[in-house]
C-alpha cells in the first residue's frame, strides 16, 4: 500500500508565537534571541528575513542587516506550551505522529484518509485550525514517504502546502541540488562534489558499490536518496527507540577557570541530569562529563560506576572526579553532564540505613521541587549561581515523557 | 472538532474570474457573518468537483462545501474556537 506521510513545519515558529502574544510586535521585523548573555539569532520573523536576518546570526550582524530590528528574548516555556497544543491537534488525525523537533513534526495519515475524504482536506484542517486557535502558519508537504515530504513543505514557505506524487518525484529530483535533501549535510556534499554528484538526479543514478567504498553502508541509502527513496516509517513516541542517555549542557555566561566555578555549573547540571533519572524511574552507570574551551576546543570523558545511580550528589561526585583528573590550559566556555546506561529502578530499599536515609532524603527533596517548581530546595553551592535550569529547547524536546525538559 | 452534514444557507460574492467569496451563512436560524476565509481549496469526489472553504465567524471555524454543478451549500465541520 502507498503510504501518506506529511510534514508539518510551523513558520518561523518562535518568532510568530512572539508576535501572536505581543499584537505590537505584529508586521515588524522581530528576532528572538537566547535569554542568555552569549547569544545568537535562534529565529527570526518573515519581516527581518526580507532584511537578510538569519538564524545563527550575531547581534551585531543582524543588526547591520536591519537596523530597526526587534529583538525579543526567548520564552522557551510559551514555545514548548504552544507546541503541545499543535501536537494534540496532531494527534486528532492520526496515533502516527513523529516529532521531530519543537515546531516539526512527520504523521503518517495512510490509514485515516478513508474518514477524511483526502491528505489534502488533514492537510487543510491542520492548517486551518492551528491558525484560527493560535494565530500561527505551517507549511505541509505531502508524499509518500518522510524525505519528500520534508521537501515539499520546503517548498513553499509560509503557510504553503505541497502534494509530491509518485509521477512528479524524477523531474522534481532531477536537477535538485544534493544539499536540499533533508540529511545530507555539508561534508556529504563536499565529498559527493568530488566525486562529481552535485544534483539527486546524479546521485540517483551514481553506482551503488562506488559509493559504498566511499561512505560505507551510508553510501546505498544516499543513493536511495537521490531517488527520493525512504522507507523510513513515522514512530509515534511509543514506538521511538528507548531514551540510552540523560543529559544537560550549558554554555557559561563567562568562560570560567577556578575549580569552585567549575563545581558550582556541575552541581546544577548533576541535579538536573538526576531530577530528571529519578522521575522516570531510571539510574545509570556512566558519568560523562563534556568540556569545550574558549577556542572551541571539546572532548568528553568518562567513568563508569560500580553500581548504577541517579542521586544528584553522586552524579555530582562522578563528574567532579573526572574534571579533577584532567589538565586544564584553558578557561572553560561550556559543560555538560550526560548519565548513560540507563536501567530501571528497582523498587527495592537499600540495606544499609545510611543509604536508605540518604534516598528518604532525596525523595523528601524532590516531592518539595515537584509541588514547588525545579531547584526550591537545593544544595546549599548552588545558592549563588544565577539562571539555574535549562534555558534551550533541546532537538530531542517531546511534550510527554522523559524527554519533556522543562524549560525556563 | 464536530463533524456535520448540513445543507445551508450561504451569502456569496461572485467575483471576476468565477471566483466566490462566502460572507454569511444561516445555521440554526442565525446569521454567521463571516470574518476570515481561513484556506479554501479544490477538490475532486468521484467525477464532482467541489470548492472547500474554512470560515471563522469569530466564535467557531466551519468548513463549507460548495458544488458548483449543483450550484449547492453544504456544512460538515464546525470546531469551537476558545
Amino acid at each position: 500500500m502507498m503510504r501518506t506521510i506529511m510534514h508539518i513545519d510551523m513558520n518561523a515558529f518562535f518568532a510568530a508565537v512572539e508576535q501572536q502574544s505581543n499584537p505590537a510586535l505584529r508586521g515588524q521585523p522581530v528576532a528572538v534571541v537566547g535569554s542568555q548573555q552569549r547569544t545568537i539569532i535562534l529565529t527570526s520573523s518573515y519581516e527581518a528575513r526580507e532584511y537578510g536576518v538569519k538564524t545563527g546570526m550575531t547581534l551585531y550582524e543582524a543588526r547591520q542587516k536591519c537596523p530597526g530590528l526587534l529583538l525579543v528574548k526567548a520564552n522557551n516555556r510559551l514555545y514548548t506550551h504552544v507546541s503541545s497544543q499543535i501536537m494534540l491537534i496532531f494527534q486528532d488525525y492520526t496515533p502516527l505522529v513523529e516529532i521531530s523537533s519543537v515546531d516539526e513534526a512527520f504523521l503518517d495519515v495512510s490509514g485515516s484518509l478513508h474518514y477524511f475524504g483526502s491528505a489534502r482536506r488533514i492537510a487543510y484542517l491542520i492548517k486551518s485550525r492551528i491558525k484560527t486557535r493560535l494565530g500561527l502558519t505551517c507549511s505541509v508537504g505531502i508524499a509518500p514517504n518522510k524525505l519528500l515530504a520534508k521537501l515539499a513543505s520546503d517548498l513553499h514557505k509560509p503557510d504553503g502546502l505541497t502534494l509530491i506524487v509518485p509521477e512528479m518525484v524524477a523531474n522534481l529530483l532531477k536537477d535538485l541540488p544534493i544539499e536540499e535533501i533533508c540529511g545530507i549535510g555539508r561534508k556529504t556534499t563536499q565529498k559527493l562534489n568530488q566525486l562529481g554528484v552535485f544534483s539527486c538526479g546524479e546521485l540517483g543514478r551514481y553506482p551503488v558499490k562506488k559509493l559504498k567504498r566511499q561512505f560505507g553502508i551510508v553510501g546505498e541509502k544516499l543513493v536511495l536518496m537521490g531517488r527520493g527513496i525512504d522507507p523510513g516509517a513515522v514512530l509515534s513516541p511509543e514506538q521511538e527507540a528507548e531514551v540510552k542517555t540523560i543529559g544537560h549542557s550549558m554554555t557559561l555566561r563567562k568562560d570560567i577557570s577556578l575549580r569552585e566555578d567549575v563545581a558550582r555549573f556541575l552541581a546544577q547540571l548533576a541535579e538536573m541530569v538526576g531530577r530528571r533519572a529519578r522521575r522516570y524511574g531510571m539510574s545509570g552507570r556512566t558519568v560523562t562529563l563534556t568540556i569545550r574551551h574558549s577556542d572551541f576546543s571539546t572532548y568528553s570523558r568518562q567513568q563508569i560506576q560500580a553500581t548504577p545511580i541517579h542521586r544528584s550528589e553522586e552524579i555530582y561526585r562522578a563528574a567532579l572526579h573526572i574534571f579533577d583528573r584532567l589538565l586544564m590550559t584553558l578557561p572553560v566556555r561550556l559543560l555538560g553532564v550526560r548519565l548513560s546506561n540507563l536501567q530501571y529502578l528497582g523498587q527495592q530499599l537499600p540495606l544499609l540505613p545510611e543509604e536508605r536515609r540518604r534516598e528518604q532524603l532525596t525523595e523528601s527533596l524532590d516531592r518539595v521541587n515537584d509541588r514547588h517548581g525545579e531547584f526550591t530546595v537545593m544544595s546549599g553551592s548552588l545558592l549563588t549561581v544565577k539562571g539555574k535550569g535549562s534555558y534551550v529547547i533541546s532537538p530531542a524536546w517531546r511534550p510527554e515523557g522523559i524527554r519533556n525538559i522543562g524549560v525556563r | 472538532m464536530r463533524e456535520v452534514v448540513d445543507d445551508i444557507r450561504v451569502g456569496v460574492i461572485h467575483g471576476p474570474g468565477g471566483q466566490i467569496k462566502p460572507v454569511w451563512f444561516d445555521l440554526q436560524r442565525k446569521q454567521h457573518r463571516i470574518q476570515q476565509v481561513t484556506n479554501s481549496w479544490h477538490e475532486k469526489r468521484g467525477a464532482v468537483s467541489l470548492i472547500y472553504f474554512h470560515v471563522s465567524d469569530g466564535g467557531a471555524l466551519y468548513e463549507l462545501v460548495y458544488s458548483p454543478t449543483e450550484a449547492h451549500w453544504r456544512l460538515e465541520m464546525i470546531e469551537a474556537l476558545l
